[in-house]
């Protein structure tokens, strides 16, 4: 076992069969990214801890039914942020502040510095600044369909917005890109 | 393809959430594709809520696993401690509520027969509560009795707790029933005080011989008591006229004193 | 003295299950060792203050268990585990000893739920913590049994034929266990596997029809034997009991004749000595 790095399918597979150590590993490997992610979405930590502890029962509890190669990370994010959307939906008013806070969070809208355009410049380059230089309602919808994968519902519901406010933005947005890039 | 990573000082910005939104969305697009920086971004976070968290979640796994019973107490309000006591009731278990509801259905059906079916209903509708009583806690009901008896909770606690909970399911039960009956009227509700004055006078007896013998003696004195009204009046009602009410709540609240008074008892193993 | 027996009695109808006992038990583990229906069930039943005694006093951990309020007291500091164990249908272990544990007064949860683990660690059995516990096997399910008697640090443990059931890899673990937990508690348990007596109790009482036959250390029941132990090579006619040994040759109890060749004596040949051989079926 020294120096055998498991994969998550191969991890995934043993907490389905009750090992708690996979289990534990599992956690030590997904818990950080997906608390940093949701914390981006959902400014109350108390609130971001809780669906990141109910997030690993359910992956507990479901690790059986999901085996399939490479999406551990993808199917982990899937189950938190429905969860934090749930959450969030049981608290109305509380959910717009923190929806309209994440989409606005205090460094929104500032241009990325010339070093930080060259770091990002390797990856993503002119659609980073293209997506800098969209508001801040339409970057948080692009945020929400085409980052985290929600649905038009789903982000309507995380955002509290109306879905067909969603669907509009999302066509500016991409009208917008698309005139950017051109 | 090129096998690109997160700028360490990005990242550990990012882990900050020191980072403007779209450098965010760079490194959030990247993250589930790359266990690399995955692992990377693992120590520049708050180790203590790490671990914090992983607490809640083994707690909520190991302690996750209830029954029915206990799941739906929990939804209708009831004290999480209480309702693991009140999980563990036999009475309390589908398959005793089942035969309840077996019973109660057929007592409904006698009753669309006729007037001494409805009589019938009358009768087992206050029988039922202290049937459940007998089955709700004991030597030989209770698996777990011994090491019940052994701490320090007190017998009667649980014992009243779990009857409590057994009268209250049971009288909904036959609450539910007494709808289907033909006709509305008083018929509907004859019964209520005359289960709530059996089961505690069961309760009472239960202080001197236990609750399975009591419930036994409570039931055979019950038809006794209404087979004679019935022969010596000719009507199966008399037993639920403003006398048999009253009588009712005489035994109630008596009962309930001789409870109170003796609940001690329910705390040593008896005889055997 | 934790425990302090006087003169205690109980029967039922004609039958005297605890006759006239009396002794005091320590630090330690004390051994209760006897045939069935010997009175140690009953016994132990008194001190785990399940079962009143019909005469005679008891005082556990200096309290009177006749009395309402100090039987409170003393139970928040006892274990007990009974001789037939019963868990709830559908239980999961975490849930049986958590049920247990409310039985106990812990009512806060997160403590509560702490606790359950911590005694589930000490038995070795916190990976199975959420199995349902008819999906355990026997061993398995005595530890269960075990780790509710230890929820809340007792000060006294009762434990009854605590080892039925266990295969001898299980029987170890048990013996370590409750010999690390006795350095600074009362055990008393009850066996008829002589064996677990001479490897584990300060103290032993060879008991029969209720009474106490003896009250002292292992070393004092197997010199019972002393002199009435020998070995041949072929079975001898005067002998109460012999059996064959591995190597073929043969051990006999009873008296030896003239020069014969006298074995050591071992806790078990004392206690067949004490508890009456010939009135025993054949042993096989």
């Amino acid at each position: 076992m020294d120096g055998y790095v498991a994969s998550d399918v191969e991890l995934l597979g043993r907490v389905a069969e009750g090992d708690r150590l996979a289990f534990r590993e599992l956690y030590d490997r997904h818990a950080p990214w997906l608390a940093v992610r949701l914390g981006r979405r959902c400014p109350d930590q108390g609130v971001v801890d809780e669906v990141v502890q109910d997030t690993f029962v359910a992956v507990w509890r479901g690790a059986a039914r999901h085996r399939r190669e490479g999406e551990a990370a993808a199917w982990i994010w899937g189950i938190g942020i429905r969860r934090l959307i749930d959450r969030l939906r049981r608290q109305p008013a509380r959910q717009r502040e923190l929806a309209a806070a994440a989409a606005t969070d205090g460094t929104a809208g500032t241009v990325p510095s010339a070093e930080e355009q060259v770091l990002l410049g390797v990856e993503h380059g002119d659609l980073g600044r293209a997506l800098g230089r969209l508001s801040p309602e339409l970057r948080a919808v692009v945020q929400a369909c085409v980052l985290d994968g929600l649905t038009t519902r789903e982000a309507a519901r995380l955002l509290a917005i109306p879905a067909g406010t969603v669907k509009t933005r999302m066509l500016r947005a991409r009208r917008r890109l698309r005139e950017e890039l051109a | 393809m090129t096998t690109w990573h997160v700028d360490p000082e990005l990242l550990a910005r990012y882990a900050r959430g020191e980072v403007a939104e779209t450098q965010a969305f760079s490194v959030e697009a990247h993250l589930p594709t790359c266990a690399h920086c995955r692992s990377a971004l693992g120590p520049l976070t708050d180790r203590e809520r790490h671990e914090r968290v992983w607490l809640e979640v083994v707690d909520d796994l190991d302690a996750g696993q209830s029954t029915w019973v206990e799941r739906l107490l929990v939804r209708l309000g009831v004290a999480g401690h209480s309702a693991r006591l009140l999980a563990a009731t036999p009475s309390l278990r589908g398959s005793w509520l089942a035969a309840v509801a077996v019973a109660l259905g057929f007592a409904v059906v006698a009753a669309h027969g006729g007037h001494d079916g409805l009589v019938v209903f009358l009768l087992l509708a206050p029988v039922l509560p202290v049937a459940g009583v007998a089955a709700a806690y004991g030597p030989g009901i209770d698996p777990t009795y011994e090491v019940g008896v052994a701490a320090p909770m007190s017998g009667s606690r649980l014992l009243l707790l779990r009857s409590v909970a057994v009268l209250i399911v049971t009288t909904v039960l036959a609450g539910v029933a007494a709808v289907l009956l033909p006709g509305i009227g008083w018929e509907a509700i004859a019964w209520l005080l005359p289960a709530l004055g059996l089961t505690l006078v069961t309760l009472a007896l239960a202080t001197a011989t236990g609750p399975l013998r009591a419930a036994g003696l409570v039931a055979l004195a019950w038809a006794g008591v209404a087979w004679a009204v019935w022969r010596l009046t000719d009507d199966g009602f008399a037993l639920f006229g403003q006398a048999g009410q009253l009588t009712m709540v005489f035994l109630a609240v008596a009962s309930a004193a001789v409870v109170a008074a003796r609940r001690d008892r329910f705390d040593q193993g008896g005889a055997r | 003295m934790s425990v302090e027996v006087a003169g205690v009695a109980k029967h039922y109808g004609r039958t005297r299950a605890v006759d006239d006992v009396t002794f005091t038990a320590g630090n330690g583990i004390l051994g209760l060792l006897g045939p069935n229906g010997a009175g140690k069930t009953t016994l132990l039943r008194m001190l785990a203050t399940v079962l009143a005694p019909d005469s005679g006093t008891l005082r556990l951990l200096g309290r009177d268990p006749g009395n309402t309020t100090q039987r409170t007291q003393l139970r928040r500091r006892l274990g007990y585990l009974p001789q037939e164990p019963g868990f709830h249908r559908g239980f999961s272990a975490f849930a049986f000893v958590d049920y247990v544990a409310i039985l106990k007064e812990h009512t806060e949860r997160r403590a509560r739920h702490d606790e359950v683990r911590r005694v589930l660690r000490v038995v070795g059995l916190e990976e199975v913590a959420g199995r349902r516990i008819r999906a355990l096997s026997g061993g398995m399910r005595r530890r269960v049994a075990l780790a509710q008697a230890l929820l809340g640090d007792p000060a006294l443990l009762v434990l009854d034929e605590p080892t039925a059931g266990l295969d001898p890899e299980q029987r170890l673990r048990f013996r370590e266990l409750v010999s690390r937990l006795a350095e600074h508690r009362t055990v008393v348990l009850s066996t008829h596997q002589t064996e677990d007596v001479a490897a584990l109790c300060q103290r032993v009482l060879v008991m029969d029809h209720g009474r106490v036959l003896l009250d002292g250390p292992p070393g004092e029941v197997a010199a019972v034997a002393a002199g009435r132990m020998w070995m041949s090579s072929e079975p001898p006619a005067g002998a109460l009991l012999s059996w064959r040994t591995a190597e073929g040759r043969w051990r006999n109890l009873g008296t030896p004749p003239a020069g014969a060749e006298l074995a050591a004596p071992t806790v078990e040949d004392g206690y067949l000595l004490l508890v009456g051989v010939p009135e025993r079926k054949a042993i096989a």
